[in-house]
């Protein structure tokens, strides 16, 4: 990934060295230029433009916005207020520090170390099984399945009379409230976010566990290394390009996500899972306060690039391609 | 070669843990197939049983009528086809123009698609809603974009914010650069226009990245929710499955209706389920390339 982000110019003029020398050849030259460079501009028509309606323009819409009062009817009618949004957001008495960051973060680390556990403990058993694309095919059911499905059925297994709490009686124990107890609800929910992820990290550290050269154990079993030294000193090391890889997607990933809670809970009961961008989504479509909505959505954008850009740095420093 | 070891020491061990695992992932998705042929009464309530008492087909044809589902289809089907259709058509072209043409600009331009992929989806649902909302003479506006639905009367307000995606942009430049000069200048030297040559050479040659990105906005587009919901509440003509399904979830007695819900979950879940079946090389790939799912 990293190392694509460099973009190449050498190596690739077509041919202009071919062209015979002389005038009339230089002419037909710069004529070839001029006629590419249209084409590639038209080639780009779609894409530019774009660009400009749907990227450019809505990002400076939603800065006007972040720092302005609007009723949200006449655009004329934007009241530039400067930076009192965010000064709100953070205020004595407000919730969006605490509970909504907080939740925010606890959901995303929440989803990286359940994902991470899992995906390291199935990666490390599946890498010699039999069927291994069935295995593969089972565990990426939930990546391929809408958020509106996945959320539906959990939380319909999460009711009384639902699986999970079916399950729990069977065993003699009581039922849950899961997503009605402000103390259960939030959990409940990293677990299903956990649960969807958890193909892509097992696939991505299937990857890097193949990468691993087979003579590093062959050279462990001589020595007589036991599997749990085996794990801490070969495979856990050279594993790590891997493991930091799918904890920082994984962490982007849980710190936007807000489908999955908007289905199962919508931020209750209370605002025990109001994450940062529900509240975004919130504050916009249900109270119509567009200048607190689109604040917060700027602090949540900077919590994610700043994770992105300190990836970005380790990936870079440690010279390792993800 | 061999992972930890422990597959090879223990295997029991590693079968127990892979299965186990898999059974968790998949018995959420047979709770939903058993639930969607429960009767009334029977999902629900106490104690909890995993079977149905009967397979109840009742259940599809009522998630049929009371869901209208041919129409959430309907929708789904064309917004899904526009936005894959488009992806594939503008990341093709623009991934040949950054790839085997120079021009002045280009590695600005580059640059800017990859900064795109920079920018996370939540920061724009708000002003792009609001920018089609108050679109100058659309949808019963005047000229600053007042008094009516802007663009969000048309089923295209559904796939707008999808139409390009840097990232298959990128993934196309990145294959197309590995196409050697040489093919495309003798082509060129024959006569064929740059169109000519981006269709009849490099398109051919592009094959399994137009699958693996197509299947990837295939599924995305089909799934998104969020978007889906802003342009259904503007216009409920254009509502998609999700959608749908969220609202009678949302707005009728569960107890009575979760089989009914099942039902159309089934229902909208299967075709891409069936797609990833049928091409799941092309997806794992995908993810493999973007590794953010």
């Amino acid at each position: 990934m990293v190392n694509a982000l460099v973009p190449e110019t050498a190596g690739r003029a077509p041919g202009p060295r071919a062209a015979e020398p002389g005038a009339g050849g230089l002419d037909r030259l710069r004529r070839r230029r001029r006629r590419q460079t249209v084409v590639a501009y038209l080639f780009l028509a779609p894409t530019l433009l774009f660009f400009a309606v749907f990227l450019v323009l809505p990002l400076g819409f939603a800065l006007l916005l972040s720092l302005s009062r609007w009723s949200g009817f006449d655009l004329g009618d934007i009241d530039p207020v400067g930076p009192d949004n965010f000064a709100a957001l953070f205020a004595d008495g407000a919730t969006f520090l605490t509970p909504v960051l907080t939740n925010t973060l606890l959901f995303a680390l929440g989803t990286v170390a359940l994902a991470l556990a899992g995906s390291v403990l199935v990666a490390t058993c599946i890498d010699k099984l039999r069927f291994q694309g069935l295995w593969r095919t089972l565990y990426f059911l939930p990546i391929v399945t809408t958020v509106v499905a996945v959320g539906n059925v959990w939380k319909y297994m999460y009711e009384p009379g639902g699986l999970v709490n079916g399950v729990l009686n069977a065993l003699g124990l009581g039922s849950v409230a899961f997503l009605q107890d402000p103390d259960t609800a939030l959990p409940a929910v990293v677990v299903v976010q956990a649960w969807a992820s958890l193909g892509t990290a097992i696939l991505v550290l299937t990857a890097g566990l193949k990468s691993i050269p087979g003579t590093y154990y062959e050279a462990a079993a001589l020595d007589g290394a036991g599997p749990v030294t085996v794990f801490r000193r070969i495979t856990l090391p050279l594993l790590r390009p891997s493991l930091l890889f799918v904890c920082v997607t994984q962490f982007l990933i849980g710190l936007q996500s807000f489908a999955l809670i908007i289905v199962m809970t919508k931020g209750g009961p209370g605002n025990a899972t109001d994450v940062a961008a529900l509240e975004m989504y919130r504050q916009a479509f249900s109270y119509g306060d567009w200048g607190a909505a689109s604040a917060a959505a700027f602090v949540l954008f900077a919590v994610v690039l700043a994770v992105t850009l300190a990836q970005l740095w380790v990936f870079r420093r440690t010279g390792e391609d993800a | 070669m061999s992972g930890a070891g422990l597959g090879r020491r223990f295997p029991w061990l590693s079968y127990l843990v892979v299965v186990t695992g898999a059974v968790l992932t998949v018995v959420p998705f047979l709770d939903m197939v058993m639930t969607s042929f429960k009767g009334p009464g029977e999902a629900g309530t106490l104690p909890y049983r995993f079977l149905p008492e009967a397979f109840d087909l009742s259940n599809y044809r009522a998630a049929v009528d009371q869901l209208d589902l041919p129409v959430l289809f309907r929708n789904s089907v064309v917004a899904t086809a526009v936005i894959t259709g488009s992806v594939l058509l503008t990341s093709s072209l623009a991934g040949y123009a950054l790839a085997k043409l120079r021009f002045p600009g280009r590695d600005l331009v580059f640059r800017l698609v990859l900064a795109t992929m920079m920018f996370p989806p939540f920061l724009f649902f708000i002003p792009r809603f609001l920018i089609l909302v108050h679109w100058p003479l659309a949808g019963g506006n005047d000229l600053w974009g007042r008094g009516g639905a802007g663009l969000t009367v048309s089923i295209a307000a559904l796939a707008m914010p999808f139409l390009v995606n840097g990232f298959g942009i990128f993934l196309m430049r990145q294959f197309m650069v590995a196409i050697p000069d040489e093919v495309l200048e003798a082509a060129r030297i024959d006569g064929a226009g740059e169109f000519a040559v981006w269709w009849r050479i490099v398109v051919p040659q592009t094959k399994p990245v137009v699958v693996t990105l197509g299947l990837l906005t295939f599924v995305d587009a089909w799934n998104e929710y969020i978007w889906a919901l802003l342009v259904s509440t503007a216009n409920p003509d254009v509502m998609t499955l999700p959608v749908g399904i969220q609202l009678l979830q949302d707005h009728v007695d569960p107890a009575r209706t979760m089989p009914i819900v099942m039902a159309g979950l089934v229902l909208s879940v299967l075709p891409v389920l069936i797609l990833f079946l049928l091409l799941q090389k092309h997806y794992i790939r995908g993810v493999m390339l973007s590794g953010l799912k």
